[in-house]
């Protein structure tokens, strides 16, 4: 407002051509003609949701790591990241990034490869990052089932919260499917044991061996007690005992085949398979192996067979489309040379002496929709064939165990019942991950876990939870394209196919620093405004004030124009009409 | 110090040694070169200057508006069609009373699109108010650009100094390149009274009604007289300093002449041959060179000219509909005249043809042999 301080300025008269100035030029300061009363539409700094953040199912602040490891601000970069997930090491090497699949740079030349430096950035954290101190203690024990990802997440942010938090766990090591399900060669057991670390040095107390009454046979377990031993202690003894029980012991029930001879011996579920690779076994499963699915168990059988020295082969009763797992481990699988037959289902076991020899298989076609919108398979008629195979392994879905819930937890026909908030209903119960989605991913369940440690704490303390932000997501179209140059995205290091044979080692190999930092700048930054300047170059009335780390606009004589807007190359400023920012 | 240099890089020591400040330029043949280097002396910190990319030559004119309004010595080079791109924003840089200076390379006009030398692009930029210098060689190139900075910013008006394509741009010749103390003592830091002040926002170039308009334009006028003493008084503190002189004329062999040829550019260079030879024959031949073109040196045309019975004017240019227009130029300054030399006007040249001490000896041959001009144009070498 200098304009209203300053005294109506004086015109000269002019009378004679000295009187003149030498140019055109205003005779007083153009300070008392506010342009700002013209303007009819106003830009204002308006930071739109990065597409990567919105889609993360943990919620992930994508976007603003990016920023920060552009900076080389690693260890910012990671406490950023573990303000929605605390354990990216993992999930930069398991997660399905639907973030790549979102984001606006796949429409310019190929998509940030986050998944890699999260992976980065996770290792970095479990190396150079303190492990933080709880600012509170609360006297509120908190008991969580399961030590997957799910209570992984949960128990972090609750002893965060300096909540007493206990885990059990009916395997002998914990982790759940994490450790049981997922193959050696994409997630090292010693990156998980690192992650251990850092729960158990928050101050997590994490029981193993430890199975609530009633608790059916877990993954990696035939018969009941093989694996770890039953505990006896039950769900209302827990209740007893805690305050807060936390149910997230996963879906680790293999769906049967449902075909006859099903029970011949080698026929064996993908995931017990897995389980028993996993705790150190090497399951004899002879030369030719079925693998019946198309998720990612499938190709995590498939994949672990062929490193046993078997030939798998997966058979899929739909098509490529159609399959649930994870795009880039079925292009993984087929580059190591696993072939993939689709549109077939298995109608029957055929059995010598109790053994498998073979299968009757049917051929498919696709018909409807069904209620996954996926068009569900229909038998094509007399197509009957036979293959012969050594063993079967079955990857066809998992269950949640009710069994040993107790009456008072609530469940659905097939899952435990609870909200996105993991609340059930029932005081001091809750439930989160596989147990109450059915079997999903690990970023989901990391996101349900801390969306239940945060309405845990809501509940302990009082508080309300926050209500669901409906932020406008930044669209491609409205990235400034001319801004970026074309750069091709960083290729993952992984082990040639021969490094990988007869072995589980991990197969990518993570990025460089500079690697890491150079995909970072590939970022647009969506939507959010990382300073560039370009609204305060191009301003035409150096109406754009730099305040330390942003922009003001100065009304009193921004006209509106729009170059600002137009000229931000991500989106992050807005025009308004001036009546409605009255 | 010395160096073997064509005509485009001596512009580019030129603007160095000027210290220029904001460079803005598109790249254009025959001028493109000038550009490069100075980029490269941006690049490497041998030029503390800002260099602008832009888009057009419109563009680039423009940017040089903007920094001379903020009170930086703004450089930039064209040719030809960049320089007829240019026309509307040239009009204002003289309007808005900025000392730009641009190098222009004269470069015919298109179509046919030609590279090659004429002067048809910069003299029909006459009317927009820039004062325009002509030079002969690599050395008078360097040399001007100096010149013409330190007359730009005492008059507050834009100057263009023009150098012939190839002949000059890529021919090699011996230069000089001041030191740079020297240059310094001749060309002070550009430190205008009026530039835009963030504590004193102005309009600049803003509307002017009939009650203001006609004074401005007045100034400008008198901005042009006021330039003839200020050229002259650069060109004696130039040869004070550096030991070169020029003026905004050059008389050379005139005395008891019966003949003077008028040249510009490098016609002139290879006109001197002819002279001498001429002299050296016994026949009184001499040859006036224009470096000035706007505002006319009318007092140095007069004192060369009025003397002489004869007057050859050779024009590597044409103004449609009427002639050579360096001629209207000669004859308009001697109208006033009781008693004035027979003008004969030729146009040679034109769209780069080469010009020889051939064609100039025949010009002269032509002219000593003929009482009166048969034509008010005579064509040289045409093929007719």
């Amino acid at each position: 407002m200098r304009w209203l301080e300053a005294e109506p300025p004086k015109i000269p008269v002019l009378e004679r051509e000295s009187d003149y100035p030498p140019m055109a030029v205003s005779l007083t300061t153009t300070l008392v003609n506010r342009t700002g009363s013209w303007r009819i539409f106003r830009p204002v700094y308006d930071n739109k949701l990065p597409p990567c953040n919105a889609e993360c199912p943990a919620g992930e602040k994508i976007q603003g790591y990016l920023d920060l490891m552009e900076q080389k601000r690693y260890l910012d970069a990671y406490q950023l990241i573990l303000e929605s997930n605390p354990f990216p090491s993992i999930t930069g090497r398991v997660c399905y990034h639907p973030c790549e699949g979102a984001c606006n740079r796949k429409e310019f030349d190929e998509p940030i490869g986050i998944h890699n430096i999260e992976r980065f950035l996770g290792d970095f954290g479990l190396s150079k990052a303190p492990i933080p101190k709880p600012a509170v203690r609360r006297p509120d024990q908190v008991c969580i089932i399961g030590s997957g990802p799910a209570g992984m997440t949960a128990a972090w942010f609750l002893a965060l919260e300096g909540y007493p938090v206990t885990m059990l766990e009916a395997a002998a090591q914990p982790g759940g499917m994490l450790r049981l399900g997922i193959p050696d060669y994409r997630l090292p057991k010693t990156v998980l044991d690192r992650e251990f670390r850092k729960l158990k040095a928050l101050g997590v107390k994490v029981r193993t061996n430890t199975r609530v009454s009633g608790q059916g046979p877990g993954t990696g377990e035939r018969k009941p007690g093989t694996g770890g031993r039953g505990s006896g202690i039950s769900v209302d003894d827990l209740r007893r005992q805690f305050s807060i029980i936390l149910f997230a012991h996963g879906a680790h029930q293999s769906r049967e085949l449902g075909v006859p001879g099903q029970e011949a011996k080698g026929v064996m579920s993908g995931l017990e398979f897995l389980a028993q690779i996993n705790l150190g076994k090497r399951p004899r499963i002879g030369k030719r192996v079925a693998v019946i699915g198309g998720g990612n168990t499938a190709i995590d059988a498939a994949r672990s067979a062929l490193r046993l020295g078997a030939e798998p082969r997966i058979l899929y009763r739909r098509t490529r489309a159609e399959m649930p797992a994870v795009a880039d481990e079925v292009e993984e699988a087929l580059r190591e040379g696993i072939p993939i037959d689709f549109l077939v289902a298995p109608v029957k076991v055929i059995r010598s002496k109790g053994r498998v020899t073979g299968m009757e298989l049917l051929r498919m076609k696709l018909g409807k929709p069904d209620e996954s919108g996926r068009r569900r398979p229909v038998p094509v008629k007399n197509s009957s064939f036979r293959l012969k195979f050594d063993s079967i392994l079955t990857a066809i879905g998992e269950q949640v165990d009710l069994g040993f819930l107790g009456a008072d937890v609530p469940v659905t026909g097939w899952s435990v019942s609870a909200d996105r908030w993991g609340r059930t209903g029932r005081s001091g119960v809750y439930a989160a991950g596989d147990c109450v989605t059915g079997p999903k991913t690990v970023v989901e369940a990391i996101g349900m876990g801390r969306r239940a440690a945060r309405a845990i704490d809501a509940h302990v303390t009082q508080q309300s939870l926050p209500e669901e932000e409906k932020a406008e997501i930044a669209q491609y179209v409205n990235i400034n394209t001319v801004y970026f140059d074309h750069a091709s995205r960083k290729p993952m290091p992984a082990l040639d196919l021969k490094a990988r044979r007869r072995n589980f080692k991990e197969v990518h190999l993570g990025y460089a620093p500079n690697d890491a930092v150079e995909e970072s700048a590939r970022c647009f930054s969506c939507g959010v405004c990382d300073r560039c300047d370009n609204c305060y170059v191009f301003c035409p009335d150096m109406s754009v004030l730099k305040k330390d780390e942003s922009y003001e606009y100065d009304y009193d004589f921004c006209k509106g124009c729009g170059v600002c807007a137009r000229e931000c190359p991500r989106n992050a400023i807005t025009m308004i009409e001036e009546r409605q920012a009255k | 110090m010395k160096k073997v240099i064509t005509g485009n890089h001596a512009v580019s020591f030129g603007a160095q040694c000027s210290r220029v400040q904001v460079i803005s330029a598109y790249p254009i043949t025959p001028q493109t070169q000038i550009v490069e280097l100075l980029s490269e002396f941006c690049a490497s910190g041998k030029l503390a200057a800002k260099f602008i990319k832009v888009e057009s030559e419109h563009s680039a004119m423009a940017a040089c508006v903007a920094a001379s309004a903020a009170g930086t010595r703004a450089f930039t080079a064209t040719s030809a069609q960049g320089l007829a791109l240019m026309h509307e924003v040239l009009h204002w840089a003289a309007g808005a009373r900025l000392p730009i200076v641009l190098a222009d390379v004269n470069r015919a006009m298109g179509p046919g699109w030609s590279v090659w030398t004429d002067q048809s692009d910069s003299l029909s930029q006459r009317d927009t108010g820039w004062l325009q210098f002509y030079c002969e060689s690599n050395q008078e190139v360097v040399d001007t650009c100096l010149i013409s900075y330190r007359v730009a910013e005492q008059i507050m008006m834009p100057v263009m100094f023009v150098l012939d394509a190839f002949v000059l741009s890529h021919t090699s010749e011996g230069v000089d390149i001041p030191e740079m103390e020297l240059c310094d003592q001749y060309l002070p830091p550009y430190k205008p009274e009026l530039k835009l002040d963030l504590a004193d926002p102005r309009s600049f170039g803003a509307l002017s009604n009939p009650d203001h308009y006609y004074e401005i334009r007045y100034k400008m006028q008198k901005a042009h007289e006021q330039a003839l003493p200020v050229v002259k008084q650069a060109h004696e503190e130039f040869a004070r300093i550096f030991g070169r002189s020029y003026g905004m004329t050059e008389s050379y062999r005139c005395e008891d002449a019966e003949l003077v040829l008028v040249t510009t550019g490098t016609i002139t260079g290879t006109a001197r041959v002819v002279i001498d030879s001429e002299r050296a024959k016994g026949r009184r031949v001499g040859l006036l060179k224009i470096r000035l073109f706007r505002p006319t040196p009318v007092a140095e045309l007069k004192a060369a000219l009025l003397k002489v019975p004869k007057v050859a004017i050779i024009d590597r240019n044409i103004s449609f509909g009427h002639g050579g227009i360096w001629t209207q130029e000669i004859k308009s300054a001697l109208y006033d005249e009781p008693v004035r030399p027979t003008i004969f006007s030729y146009i040679i040249g034109i769209g780069g043809r080469d010009v020889t001490p051939k064609d100039i000896q025949e010009i002269v041959d032509f002219t000593l042999a003929s009482e009166r001009p048969p034509a008010p144009i005579i064509w040289r070498g045409v093929r007719l």
